[in-house]
């Protein structure tokens, strides 16, 4: 006769690590594009930036991206990342591969837009704002970790 | 959990010091943009402040925040080239137009100060004196005592006339107003560059202006 213990299955499966350094990492993001984002709609003065290239790149035309200011974007992004990740950190959606796929997709897209923006902070602004370096080295290590995680969940898959 | 911990950290002292950002230099812009609503037919009438021959065939439009590094950048390393080689000449005709930022808190209060400036002739004078101070000036909390100040350093210009235009909100209308004309026309940064109508994609330096200005000569030339 089995007992309720036996009845009861406990998971004893750590969370996954790379979700968990995406939720952090994606909460730090948000937090950089909330405060250029305050900045952007005149919320908070002078931006703390030590170089002056803030400004330059901020108040450049290239700042904005469909209308709307890209550091609203990065908001979207980063809330979008932290969200799922949180999602996939316990229960029966740690091991979801397609979660991970959709972490890797969101990712993906905003390192290229990254990518973008630093080769026109470099080219063409010629300025560089270290707040979005600091975004642009979040999203990459995002990236990473999204695909160390869709490797790990293709490793679990029967 | 240690992870919901260094979660709740990393959110505690990122918005503890956003709060701590915004009480610092959250603080009072002392002029704001005024409600104006304007047609297209008078959008077409807004006046930028101009130097040069009005029938100059070369046509510069320059939107600018006396409050952004690079309009700083633009009228300490361009401007001067476009008013001596080619204003002076008869070739350009060159119009500044107000578009204060909402992001530079002394900005709007800048631009009146330029109008002010410019209402006893001395705009120009002005223009130069609060772009080669911006860095001392962008970071106070109130910098309207310091526009007042550098009035007493542009020779001509009566200080308490000065002080009085200032202090009231006279040319308000007129900054909404060009802040209007820039957005009608796309613009979303600053300085955005016109030249005979078209916007330039990117801040010209001298010599990229140089050679749009002789190609701008050259084609008014040939259609004559």
């Amino acid at each position: 006769m089995n007992s309720l213990a036996d009845a009861v299955v406990v998971d004893h499966t750590p969370p996954p690590l790379a979700r968990m350094v995406i939720a952090v990492l994606a909460l730090a993001g948000l937090l950089i594009s909330l405060y250029l984002t305050l900045y952007k709609l005149g919320y908070l003065g002078v931006i703390q930036c030590g170089t002056g290239g803030c400004e330059v790149v901020q108040t450049s035309q290239y700042a904005y991206f469909l209308r709307l200011p890209v550091a609203l974007w990065g908001m979207g992004a980063y809330t979008t990342l932290l969200a799922l990740a949180l999602a996939g950190v316990h229960g029966s959606r740690a091991d979801d591969r397609r979660l991970g796929l959709v972490i890797l997709t969101v990712a993906t897209i905003r390192v290229v837009f990254s990518a973008y923006l630093t080769y026109l902070e470099a080219a063409v602004i010629r300025a560089w704002c270290r707040w979005c370096v600091v975004s642009a080295v979040l999203i990459t290590l995002i990236f990473f970790a999204a695909l160390f995680d869709v490797r790990r969940s293709r490793n679990l898959a029967p | 959990m240690p992870f919901y911990l260094i979660l709740g950290v990393v959110a505690l002292v990122g918005l503890g010091l956003l709060a701590r950002q915004m009480m610092a230099s959250g603080g009072e812009a002392a002029t704001k943009p005024v409600a104006v609503t304007m047609d297209p037919a008078q959008l077409a009438q807004v006046q930028g402040i101009s130097v040069g021959r009005a029938d100059a065939p070369v046509q510069i439009f320059e939107f600018a925040d006396f409050q952004c590094p690079g309009c700083g950048e633009f009228a300490r390393f361009v401007s001067p080239i476009i008013k001596e080689r080619y204003v002076q000449s008869g070739t350009v005709r060159y119009v500044y137009y107000d578009f204060p930022l909402p992001m530079h808190p002394h900005a709007f209060l800048a631009s009146r100060a330029g109008r002010c400036a410019n209402e006893q002739g001395k705009f120009w004078e002005y223009h130069d004196v609060l772009y080669g101070r911006q860095s001392q000036w962008s970071s106070q909390r109130d910098a309207t005592d310091s526009f007042i100040e550098y009035a007493r350093d542009v020779q001509g210009v009566d200080q308490g006339k000065f002080r009085e235009c200032l202090r009231s909100d006279r040319f308000a209308r007129e900054v909404t107003e060009n802040m209007k004309l820039g957005e009608s026309l796309g613009v979303n940064g600053t300085p955005t560059v016109f030249i005979n109508g078209k916007r330039l994609p990117s801040v010209p330096g001298p010599k990229e202006l140089d050679v749009l200005i002789q190609q701008e000569v050259g084609a008014a030339a040939a259609t004559e």
